[in-house]
């Protein structure tokens, strides 16, 4: 079903242009033109914290993290198994989804820890990521709260879910 | 940054200089992929834009975008409302175009939307998602007997999530009269 919503709403946007007299192919090449300049403006952002971030990790300062933050985890229900792909989560996409295969795998797919895994990657976002690309190069520096508060949220939709897998 | 660096110097130095630069050389081709992805998803934006369905999109969604966003200006409107509407069918790669668009907009009046750019980052890094595809699959090839199941778990918690945050983000905006 949800392989056809997007073509769908494809194929309907643009019998509609050309019921307006839009030029479709024109309009689509003139949009496309801006990825470049797009990506050439948040290329520096992402290099920069993607390196920090790879830093942190290979330093062994996340499993120091993820020591640390275990046990208060488990206090809010989140199993062990899953806290390292709680830190990761908000730090990279990629590297989530890799170790939400890992886990997978290792505990099967219909697993308690794995729909907990796939909730929790499904429900939250590349914190970092997102507020590097979105503010790159932007004169707003002070974005720290709303980071803070993304996470807060991040934790609290793992939290959820791990509730939620047991229940439903 | 700085700290992992000197605890590296103690344990392994010689790993510095080569995960700074392969994790380089993964964001170039990570940046190839957005490339396409990005001039894809911008060609459809500029076909929207151009054929007035955006507007009609803004002003439907401009009720609840101006209560939430504090924001005023017609094109920002448009931008946010693009970018809420691309977040909600899950098409987290075509919101960020005009999320950044968005921002840039509001960049040319930074006095008025502060708060506006903070909520636009709340909303976009809680990840409000009705079909979280990429775990769907996931989950199908590594032969889940029902690989769906999770987008109830999913979306209420992200929903509330969500909600909860913005609301820390009004609180925050009450206690620093933004």
């Amino acid at each position: 079903m949800s392989v056809y919503i997007i073509p769908i709403i494809l194929i309907i946007l643009i019998i509609y242009a050309v019921y307006k007299k839009v030029n479709v192919y024109s309009a689509f090449c003139q949009g496309a033109k801006g990825a470049f300049d797009l990506v050439k403006s948040i290329f520096p952002y992402i290099v920069a914290i993607m390196v920090c971030v790879a830093l942190f990790r290979v330093s062994g300062l996340g499993n120091v993290l993820v020591d640390i933050l275990t046990p208060l985890f488990n206090l809010f229900g989140i199993p062990s198994e899953v806290c390292e792909l709680v830190l990761l989560r908000p730090f990279t996409g990629s590297g989530s989804i890799s170790l939400l295969e890992d886990i997978i795998s290792r505990y099967g797919a219909d697993s308690y820890i794995s729909r907990c895994a796939c909730c929790i990657l499904g429900s939250s976002e590349t914190v970092f990521y997102v507020s590097s690309v979105y503010f790159a190069g932007s004169k707003q520096k002070n974005i720290a709260p709303a980071i803070a508060i993304a996470l807060v949220g991040g934790i609290v939709s793992a939290i959820l879910s791990c509730l939620l897998c047991r229940v439903i | 940054m700085f700290i992992s660096l000197v605890v590296l110097i103690f344990v392994e130095p010689n790993l510095i200089i080569n995960t700074m630069i392969n994790q380089s050389k993964d964001v170039v081709s990570l940046c190839i992929n957005l490339l396409a992805i990005y001039a894809v998803w911008l060609g459809i934006l500029e076909i929207v834009d151009k054929s007035g369905l955006g507007d009609k999109l803004a002003k439907f969604l401009s009720p609840v975008i101006k209560r939430l966003f504090k924001i005023n200006d017609a094109e920002q409107i448009k931008y946010v409302s693009y970018n809420l509407s691309c977040n909600l069918l899950g098409l987290g790669n075509a919101a960020t175009p005009s999320g950044i668009k968005a921002i840039k907009s509001m960049e040319k009046d930074l006095k008025h939307t502060k708060f506006a750019m903070l909520m636009l980052l709340v909303i976009n890094s809680t990840g409000i998602q009705f079909l979280p595809t990429t775990v769907i699959g996931l989950r199908a090839s590594a032969q889940s007997t029902a690989a769906a199941d999770i987008i109830l778990p999913t979306l209420i918690s992200s929903l509330i999530a969500t909600t909860i945050a913005v609301g820390l983000l009004f609180i925050y905006k009450k206690i620093k009269k933004l």
